[in-house]
């Protein structure tokens, strides 16, 4: 298995192209005739049906009905009183009716001339079903802060992992691409940076069973579901301050029986180039006096180490089937990508089983559900894909230098961090392979109507196995002696979750109330082993044979092993009201304990309550404006919302063997404190007000909502420094600060153009962000700190890049502002007084703030375009009112570091006036405006006509280009970079460039 | 009704959940950590509880920015100018050489965070033994308390060299931060604590007792306090050096080896010279980075090593010019000239005496081969990126030297002469006569050609006529150069702030204290800044 997996992985990609372009082809060639086929049909039918088409729920008629013969062109548009008139080839042939904002209907001629229909408004008004913590709602109860994507507002086109779905589909949730490595996930961030030390990633809840973004396969997602408040979140209590983003898998309808086939291909290149000398410009240069060395070659590294274009396919079988009283899904996606690098690539298969059973008239509901998931990919070292050093070393290598001697030795300079890129790679070789088993069950009981009793149990096993060697041609051995290498390691993780629920649901005449209890038992527990060793009689084990190297034998390797565990345990309860749709209420409560917290603080208590009016229910509204106003509603909600410490144990006085000291002839282990204990170590706590305004208007043709909303942090993790004595050390983990996070959302869908033939669907989202840290001080812990530093150039340049101040927002850049160039090329400074002095006489009390790495505003804007049977999305997305610091222009835009290859810009006036003449440092010139407009993604597709092959029910094909245009003045390969953490806006030089992807695709059902 | 009883019991199931403990059961458990209170110490378990005092002393000494660095960066001897790789480092190594330090400046900030590190794990350990935690009887337990208040004394002398106005604190139990005392106040107690511990200390000098803080180690940190008595407390103590200098060499236990070299080699843990050192190990014990600092990264040809340097630091060449020529000292104590290339025999590198200017603002850029390398301690064939030699914190030489300058402070120059010559003769071996310093020599000036350098020239020369004493410390440099001591040296013959060498201005004596780094001021609110910073 695992040698088919990398064969077509790595070797057989070239030829799967082919196939699927001759596949195409041969879909093509079939579905042509039936396609042409279609006017003489319109000539030959002798049946006139006619009718009038109304709203089942009004009566009214219904204009602008679209009304065609199944799998043909033929057919019009009901006129103003809801007629038409249609010229029917048989009574064989299907009519359907459809109708944006209605349920499509298909009627069976037969035997009927006049045929009335009634429309029902379909169900992506108020009585959508949408995803909540702990079971659904209907849209029209819901007083939280709730974004829902459904499968056809899907981004399409290569898709990394279930964030990159709904990329741009709704606000406050940013998602971005920030690296083109294929084994890496797209970044995600909500509503703000709310902690400092706690983890930042939404929680992902999979069919009620918690996972991450890419547990399932995107092709195999249903819907997402996003809780953006606090109020909404608060049932999932300590896990819930980041958001939670639940994802529901595709599953059998009634008495379908499907087989659905997807396979896309798409190609990548880098999103744009940086521009490095070449052997010419070397050449050049060193005539010009400049000290660079001509080896007499001509070597572009980058493209030595780099694919020509990579390529990367995706494949998604579905079956369903639904019959009596069962139903089941089965799902089998494989993807195997290419990276832009050499060897770079990620290849994952998922099989996903779900089966549900009903039994008792419905009173027992049975659900199973498995999913499994491979993945492997070419490392580079230990526990990541590939190594960007190699990158980094492409970038500088000397361009008249070669790869190889004469004698085929890779040819190694001695000069400091720099490596032959093409041996580095070369002499590498590794393997990660991921395994992912998660097995669920649930069963329903329903005892009376509306009364559901169910219990959750779901145990998912992750195991990775790792490793990597580098042969005695690689630099450990030819500079560092090692006389080869490798590496192994093992980890493994295991959740258990155990849930039981009850819920129930009553009506008091127009009073209607959902009830909902609950338990919840969570244990997860991870292991590791982790070993490297060297000194290897041969290259020809590589990793798999660790025991064959010297090294561990004379006590110079590391060998680790470790396990922990934690444990989360909550009780919830919740409970709706609604009167006539009109007045809404909900509130819920949770009380969780983990095991992470220190013994006084386990337990913890998250409330929320929200309310909403809709105020076009009211009679008011209805007698004024109830033609066009479909939906007006207010919403406020409050809530409170936690994050657990990252890891267990660290309330807890430890002690720990380590480092060795030398006693009576021998070096033994001592024993010390690991760590400064802090007992009352609890959740950070948010808590969150919410007020929201939604409408929608023209039956559903404009729609909008508004959010506005403040976040309040307290009781904030963050590694306090703390005196030496008394403590042990000189930090220690403490609930001590605050930060506030304000912002407004905007979310708005137009329906400009809804014709038969051509529909046009658009929607944009706005969101901005304002952050404070307020405090890093409380009652046991004062601080006379008013800021801290984080994020750092490294070597040479040693420098921090960000500094946090107390009443500032968090990714503030820090460092000398350069205004100017002397005439010796050296950097004029401008101190925060406004003074200007030579870069030399300055001190660090002269640093200023240079920017900000998070962008205050954020914005998206998608097109749906159809024109009979071809539809094109347009995603657009941009940022705006941020700064990137460019570390490429840092390190390589400096003329006077000639040992290392380096921008053509570097010979570019600075200023206008020369060129520069300064050591490396980390000065505002380097830190430039990040706003960009992205047209993002264009997908044009088209929809076979499948009406005379009746194997078929439906057939699209697809071109899609992702990362297409960027508009930028941004100077560094993609202005979307690292937008989280406490150092944003860092555009490291080693970074993975991101890629501009063409894909190919096709979708079948049967 | 029964609905209505269906419906509440469906919820009530939930109810009991709540009381049954397995079901709320919150307990961590550790795996592959150790939690304190599964731990009871035996006396079986002394070995590993003494260890933490000492381990930090590795990184102290030899570690990346560490005491190396706070003793020679600030001082004549050794630079760290920028060059083409970097070593500009945000300023840090100019303002060392400089003193331009703020508070947030690493190298004393590092010297700071050990000490208290070995302080506050010696109070954790004698107050351990003291509650019977760690169960201990009869004369181990009063020589481990001997010893583990020794270290924590020596520790403290460190601090009263370095930061000067220092906490003390003593009592583990204590959770208050600590109150700040004088110098003069932390002086008194480092030598009374040393004085009083004196007669319970360990006297054995082998392999059982080597790297541990013996009644020798006590003796010579007694010594230096009272060697540097006029700086730390602006009264000369002179006289109190001898009898502990004496103590040590009257002992019989220790030797001037013939050879000079013998206890810097990587295994000079034989020498009969060492005192006190600090073991190190390339694999077990390492942190040792100070070789990687000063080496070309060709180096590693030349010596085959398993690391490629980053170096970096070198000497003042207006130091090295004070060597005398048959002085083999120079030799042992610097990486010279052409380097070969240990395979081939091919030339590799050639290291000159000569340095253009710290670089970045005050001139042009050393390049990789300007300046010669600290070579004192052996770096070996197949070097890793750490050594195993181990750092001499305290050895014979300087016990006679200490006794010389006490002598010659004290008015018997003649007495000193004959001590000094001691030392210098095995460095002399071939031309004995050269040895030989008379008294009158030791009144003499420094030859040290001290004044702005730049591109090979000392630019208005100031000499070192005019300091007292100033051949003795010539001698000082030229037995104890990349010692980790010519910062506390130069200080006590009062040339750390009048002086001017390298890119280096006179500045003033409030820098021979560093300030109180900026986190223990920042945390414990019973701390004032030294005066000046």
């Amino acid at each position: 298995m695992k040698d088919n997996f990398s064969e077509t992985g790595k070797i057989g990609t070239r030829r799967n192209w082919f196939l699927l372009l001759m596949g195409l082809g041969y879909l093509c060639s079939i579905f042509t005739p039936g396609f042409a086929s279609m006017h003489g049909q319109a000539m030959a039918q002798q049946i006139t049906v006619s009718g009038v088409v109304t709203d089942a729920s009004s009566g009214e008629s219904l204009p602008g009905v679209s009304v065609f013969l199944r799998g043909t062109n033929t057919g019009g548009v009901t006129d103003i009183n809801g007629r038409y008139t249609i010229n029917a080839g048989s009574a064989a042939d299907v009519l359907v009716f459809s109708f944006v904002g209605y349920d499509t209907q298909e009627i069976l001629v037969g035997n009927q001339r006049t045929l009335n229909v009634a429309l029902e408004p379909s169900v992506t008004a108020l009585d959508e079903i949408v995803v909540i913590g702990y079971g659904t709602q209907r849209r029209g109860d819901i007083t939280g802060s709730v974004s829902s994507v459904g499968q056809d507002d899907f981004q399409r086109g290569s898709v990394r992992d279930a964030a990159q779905l709904i990329q741009g589909r709704t606000a406050g949730l940013r998602v971005g691409v920030t690296s083109g490595d294929p084994t890496a996930s797209a970044q995600i961030s909500l509503r703000g940076i709310t902690t400092l030390r706690g983890d930042a990633s939404p929680l992902v809840i999979i069919d009620g069973v918690p996972g991450s973004l890419s547990t399932v396969a995107p092709e195999d997602i249903e819907a997402i579901d996003i809780l953006k408040d606090g109020a909404a979140a608060a049932i999932y209590g300590t896990r819930g301050t980041n958001g939670v983003i639940l994802i529901t898998t595709r599953r059998a309808k009634k008495d379908v029986s499907t087989i659905e086939f997807s396979s896309y291909l798409g190609i990548q290149s880098i999103a744009s180039q940086l521009e490095f000398l070449d052997a010419e410009d070397y050449r050049r240069l060193i005539g010009e006096g400049y000290g660079f060395i001509d080896h007499g070659y001509s070597t572009d590294w980058l493209s030595e180490v780099t694919r020509g274009n990579p390529v990367n396919h995706t494949h998604n079988l579905l079956l369903q089937g639904a019959s009596g009283n069962s139903d089941y899904t089965a799902s089998l996606n494989y993807r195997s990508w290419e990276g832009l690098f050499a060897k770079s690539d990620n290849n994952v298969m998922t099989l996903r089983l779900d089966a549900n059973h009903s039994m008792f008239n419905d009173k027992l509901r049975l659900n199973m559900n498995m999913i499994s998931r491979n993945q492997e990919f070419w490392t580079g070292g230990d526990g990541y894909s590939f190594n960007t050093y190699v990158y980094r070393q492409a970038l500088i290598r000397n361009p008249t230098d070669r790869p190889m001697d004469d004698d085929g030795n890779w040819i190694e300079r001695d000069i400091y961090f720099y490596d032959n890129p093409s041996a580095y790679l070369q002499e590498t070789d590794g393997l990660n392979e991921r395994r992912n088993l998660r097995m669920a069950g649930s069963a329903i009981f329903t005892p009376i109507k509306d009364l559901n009793m169910k219990l959750l149990v779901s145990r998912s096993a992750n195991t990775e196995l790792r490793g990597f060697a580098q042969t005695k041609r690689h630099v450990s051995t030819t500079k560092y002696g090692r006389n080869g290498f490798a590496s192994r390691g093992t980890s493994a993780s295991e959740d258990f979750l155990g849930e039981f629920t009850t819920d129930y649901r009553f009506e008091l005449g127009d009073h209607r109330f959902t009830a909902l209890g609950g338990y919840s038992f969570q244990e997860r527990m991870w292991e590791g082993f982790w070993m490297q060793n060297w000194d290897f009689p041969t290259d020809l084990y590589t990793y798999n044979n660790m025991g064959a190297g010297d090294a561990l034998t004379r006590g110079e390797a590391p060998i680790s092993s470790n396990k922990s565990s934690s444990r989360l345990i909550g009780f919830f309860g919740r409970v709706n009201y609604n009167y006539k749709d009109k007045y809404l209420l909900m509130a819920s409560l949770r009380r969780e304990g983990s095991s992470r917290f220190g013994a006084d603080h386990q337990w913890g208590t998250f409330p929320s309550v929200s309310a909403g009016w809709r105020i076009s229910h009211e009679p008011f509204m209805q007698d004024r404006f109830g033609e066009i106003l479909d939906n007006l509603m207010l919403r406020l909600g409050y809530g409170v919302t936690g994050i657990e410490p990252s890891s267990p144990y660290l309330s807890l006085t430890t002690l720990s063997y380590g480092d060795r000291f030398f006693y009576q002839g021998e070096w033994i282990q001592g024993l010390a404190p690991g760590q400064n204990p802090n007992p009352n170590l609890r959740w950070e706590q948010k808590e969150e007000v919410n007020l929201g305004l939604e409408f929608s208007l023209f039956n559903h043709r404009i729609g909008a909502s508004f959010d506005v909303y403040r976040r309040y942090t307290t009781d904030m993790l963050w590694n306090f420094t703390v005196p030496v004595p008394p403590f042990l050390y000189g930090s220690m983990l403490a609930n001590v600060g605050e930060v506030e996070n304000y912002g407004f959302e905007a979310f708005l869908t137009f329906v400009p153009v809804r014709t038969r033939d051509f529909q046009w669907k658009t929607n944009m989202s706005y969101s901005t962000n304002t952050n404070t840290l307020v405090t890093l001080s409380d009652d046991t812990f004062q601080t006379d700190y008013d800021f801290f530093y984080d994020g750092h150039t490294g070597e040479p340049v040693q420098e921090y890049t960000h500094r946090i101040e107390i009443g500032g927002p968090i990714g503030n850049f820090w460092g000398y502002k350069s205004v100017d160039i002397d005439d010796n090329g050296r950097w004029i400074i401008e101190k925060p007084d406004g003074t200007r002095v030579p870069m030399d006489q300055t001190t660090p009390d002269d640093k200023q703030i240079l920017g900000n790495g998070i962008p205050n505003h954020v914005v998206s804007w998608n097109h749906q375009f159809s024109y009979k049977r071809f539809d094109l999305d347009v995603s657009m997305r941009g940022a705006f009112g941020y700064q990137i610091l460019n570390f490429t222009r840092l390190y390589y835009e400096n003329p006077r570091v000639t040992q290392y290859n380096m921008l053509k810009s570097a010979f570019d006036d600075v200023y206008g006036k020369r060129v520069l003449n300064n050591d490396l440092a980390l000065v505002s010139h380097y830190i430039e405006n990040g706003d960009y407009w992205k047209i993002d993604n264009i997908a044009l597709g088209y929809n076979f006509n499948v009406q005379s092959i009746s194997a078929i029910s439906s057939a699209r094909v697809y071109v899609a280009a992702q990362n297409f245009i960027t508009i930028t003045g941004y100077k560094g390969i993609d202005p979307e970079v690292n937008f989280s953490g406490l150092s944003p806006g860092s555009d490291h030089r080693d970074k993975y460039p991101t890629t501009r992807t063409v894909t190919l695709g096709v979708n079948v059902r049967f | 009704m029964r609905k209505l009883r269906i419906i509440i019991s469906s919820f009530l199931v939930l109810i009991p959940l709540v009381f049954t403990p397995s079901c709320t059961d919150l307990e961590e458990t550790m795996y592959s950590g150790l939690a304190a209170q599964d731990f009871q110490a035996t006396a079986d378990d002394l070995a590993s509880l003494l260890g933490p005092v000492y381990v930090p002393m590795r990184a102290m000494m030899m570690g990346w920015q560490g005491y190396f660095d706070v003793m020679e960066e600030p001082a004549d001897i050794v630079v760290t100018p920028a060059r083409p790789n970097g070593w500009y480092d945000g300023g840090t190594y100019h303002r060392m050489h400089r003193h331009e330090w703020t508070f947030t400046q690493w190298q004393p900030t590092n010297l700071w965070n050990n000490c208290w590190r070995i302080i506050n794990t010696a109070n954790r350990v004698i107050y351990q033994i003291e509650t019977d935690d760690i169960p201990l009887e009869g004369q181990i337990r009063s020589k481990t308390l001997a010893e583990l208040r020794g270290v924590r004394a020596w520790a403290y002398y460190i601090l009263v060299d370095s930061h000067g106005n220092v906490p003390i604190a003593t009592d583990f139990s204590d959770p208050d931060p600590p109150l700040q005392y004088t110098r003069q106040e932390v002086f008194n107690f480092v030598e009374s604590e040393l004085l009083a511990v004196l007669p319970d200390m360990e006297e054995e000098v082998s392999t059982a007792t080597y790297g541990r803080f013996t009644k020798w180690s006590a003796h010579m940190t007694l010594a230096k306090l009272y060697l540097n008595a006029q700086v730390y407390t602006g009264t000369p103590r002179w006289n109190d050096v001898v009898p502990h200098v004496d103590a040590v060499i009257n002992s019989g236990k220790f030797i001037l080896e013939p050879n000079y070299k013998t206890s810097f080699l990587t295994e000079n843990s034989g020498s009969g010279e060492i005192i006190w050192s600090v073991p190190y190990d390339d694999v077990l014990a390492t942190q040792w980075s100070q070789h990687m600092k000063t080496l070309n990264p060709n180096h590693r040809l030349v010596l085959n090593m398993e690391a490629q340097p980053w170096g970096g630091s070198c000497g003042v060449p207006p130091f090295i010019d004070t060597y005398d020529e048959d002085d083999t000292r120079k030799a042992d104590t610097w990486i010279m000239g052409p380097q070969y290339n240990y395979t081939t025999g091919e030339l590799v590198l050639t290291y000159d005496n000569y340095l253009p200017s710290m670089g970045g603002d005050y001139g042009p850029l050393a390049t990789m081969e300007n300046g010669y390398r600290l070579g004192k301690y052996e770096i070996r064939v197949g070097a890793r990126s750490s050594m195993s030699n181990d750092f001499v914190i305290f050895r014979y030489a300087d016990a006679l030297m200490m006794k010389a300058e006490a002598l010659l402070r004290s008015g018997n120059a003649e007495g000193a002469a004959t001590l000094v010559t001691q030392v210098r003769e095995r460095a002399f071996r071939d031309n004995p006569a050269k040895a030989v310093v008379t008294g009158a020599e030791l009144l003499e000036g420094s030859s040290y050609n001290y004044g702005w350098y730049l591109e090979g020239q000392v630019i208005n020369p100031e000499g070192g006529d005019d300091i007292q004493y100033g051949r003795f410390l010539d001698e000082l440099g030229w037995e104890f150069a990349l010692e980790a001591r010519r910062r506390q040296d130069l200080i006590r013959f009062g040339v750390f702030h009048t002086k001017t060498w390298m890119n280096h201005n006179p500045t003033n004596l409030t820098k021979a204290i560093f300030p109180i780094p900026e986190a223990a001021m920042l945390t414990n609110p019973n701390l004032q800044q030294n005066p000046g910073y």
